[in-house]
């Protein structure tokens, strides 16, 4: 038994020649060079040039496409949404009865000194950049794709140039600051996110009057950053975008957009600066939809 | 591959890649998201080869890159690699074994996640090397969550190539 031979089936003839491995090793090695190019070129001029302008185009076709596919998964995010805030729902509620309640006095005590801001204003001659948001316009459009995995910090948006969005243009959602427009399409735009680590945002205390500059820290979350140790920042304080100080050298972010809330403070003997956590109030994570805010008038 | 093999696999690219930018990036899960597209180009190209790997991870990768209007190339280069490298797998040895689709996924993961870690870097972007290694183990387990049916899908969209179509340098026997 062991002596007799084995037959072998017949082994399965090499492919063709036109499937050979050399042509397979071209075209892994052109496409490869290919989107080296693309890289190459794309990283030089991010935001113009002959290929932005084809990418452009290009986002501006699929733009209907990513926008369908939101609508078909709105109704599950909505579900899920509604099932997750069910649960402490009560808790919930009560604790914005009394938010509220304290809102409402903070609103009407606002509104007297607003009155009398506007008449001091008009007294001093006081020279001011544009606020928030007086003297902006919102183009409000839905977020067509989010940022993924922990590279990106940026989210797209279906309103480009034609509807007056340009770069540098500051991008809020109902609760506040969200990011800046970096890349502008006809029909598209980019938003750099406040997580990005290049985002840096002029900040103020509203409430100790506090400057600072709101970036991404080492470990992962926003802080204020720049505050002297002998300033004083409370957990709970809210923070806001710092505007224009001077109107020769106009900043990106007008005066007032909310930004966050401060989360925690310490400070540390081996660090020059108070250390000091952000929670943002926009959730970045889960934007439907965001307004673009685009000045009334053209800056003098 | 026929045409219409081809018409398949272009519109299976270009389904999973709007899905992903639109859809999938939004599901964060222990700071993973499931990556739909990556998935569906592993599957097809074990099932179409190397070459076929190759051009459809190229132009599923620049059709995320022009959606997101992010930098034009990047996904192109790590999905072009990883297509090809899958395809490869199949045409040798994985193509006929059951946890060929899973290995490949769990592999491809790991792999595309320190390629684009490596790009960035490269291009002195945000390249956050420990976030991606706390992410790793739960991308690698919702891509092959989603490995199972969209193999299932795929094989039923894109009949199993014959062995003589693909390219093929190493061969077991028995």
């Amino acid at each position: 038994m062991l002596a007799s031979s084995v037959q072998r089936s017949k082994p399965t003839p090499y492919p063709s020649k036109a499937r050979s491995a050399l042509i397979r090793r071209a075209v892994v090695v052109v496409l490869v060079l290919l989107a080296l190019t693309l890289v190459t070129i794309a990283f030089r001029s991010p935001t113009s040039g002959a290929l932005h302008g084809l990418q452009g185009a290009g986002s501006t076709a699929l733009r209907p496409f990513q926008i369908a596919a939101t609508r078909v998964a709105q109704p599950f995010r909505d579900a899920y949404d509604y099932l997750d805030s069910l649960s402490g729902l009560k808790s919930e509620n009560a604790r914005l009865k009394r938010q509220y309640a304290k809102v409402r006095a903070e609103a009407i005590a606002n509104r007297a000194l607003a009155v009398q801001a506007a008449q001091y204003k008009k007294l001093l001659d006081f020279e001011q950049g544009r606020t928030y948001p007086s003297g902006y316009r919102a183009v409000n459009t839905a977020v067509i794709s989010y940022p993924s995995g922990v590279f990106a910090h940026s989210l797209t948006i279906a309103a480009g140039s034609t509807s007056g969005v340009r770069e540098d243009s500051p991008v809020v959602s109902g609760y506040g600051l969200v990011g800046i427009v970096s890349n502008v399409s006809p029909h598209t735009a980019v938003v750099r996110l406040l997580t990005d680590p290049s985002t840096y945002v002029a900040a103020f205390d509203l409430k100790t009057r506090v400057h600072g500059t709101i970036h991404m820290g080492t470990g992962g979350s926003l802080i204020l950053d720049y505050v002297q140790k002998q300033l004083r920042v409370k957990k709970q304080d809210v923070l806001v975008t710092a505007g224009t100080s001077n109107a020769q050298f106009p900043d990106l972010y007008p005066y007032g957009i909310p930004i966050g809330r401060v989360a925690n403070v310490s400070a540390e003997d081996t660090e020059p600066y108070l250390q000091v956590q952000v929670q943002p109030f926009a959730n970045i994570s889960s934007l439907n939809a965001v307004g673009v805010l685009v000045p009334k008038k053209s800056r003098r | 591959m026929t045409f219409a093999d081809g018409a398949k696999a272009a519109a299976l690219l270009f389904v999973a890649a709007i899905v992903q930018v639109s859809i999938f990036s939004q599901l964060h899960v222990f700071g993973a998201v499931p990556d739909v597209l990556l998935v569906s180009l592993v599957v097809f190209a074990l099932l179409r080869g190397s070459v076929a790997g190759a051009v459809g991870g190229f132009f599923a990768g620049l059709l995320v890159d022009t959606a997101s209007l992010g930098t034009l190339g990047l996904t192109s280069l790590v999905l072009t690699l990883a297509g090809y490298w899958i395809g490869r797998y199949g045409e040798t040895t994985g193509r006929d074994r059951a946890h060929a689709p899973y290995l490949s996924v769990a592999v491809v993961t790991v792999l595309y996640q320190f390629g684009l870690l490596v790009v960035h870097f490269v291009l002195a972007e945000s390249a956050p090397a420990g976030a991606v290694v706390r992410s790793l183990l739960p991308a690698i387990v919702l891509n092959l969550i989603l490995t199972g049916p969209l193999y299932a899908l795929v094989r039923r969209l894109l009949r199993p190539a014959r062995r003589d179509e693909l390219s093929a340098e190493v061969q077991l026997l028995g």
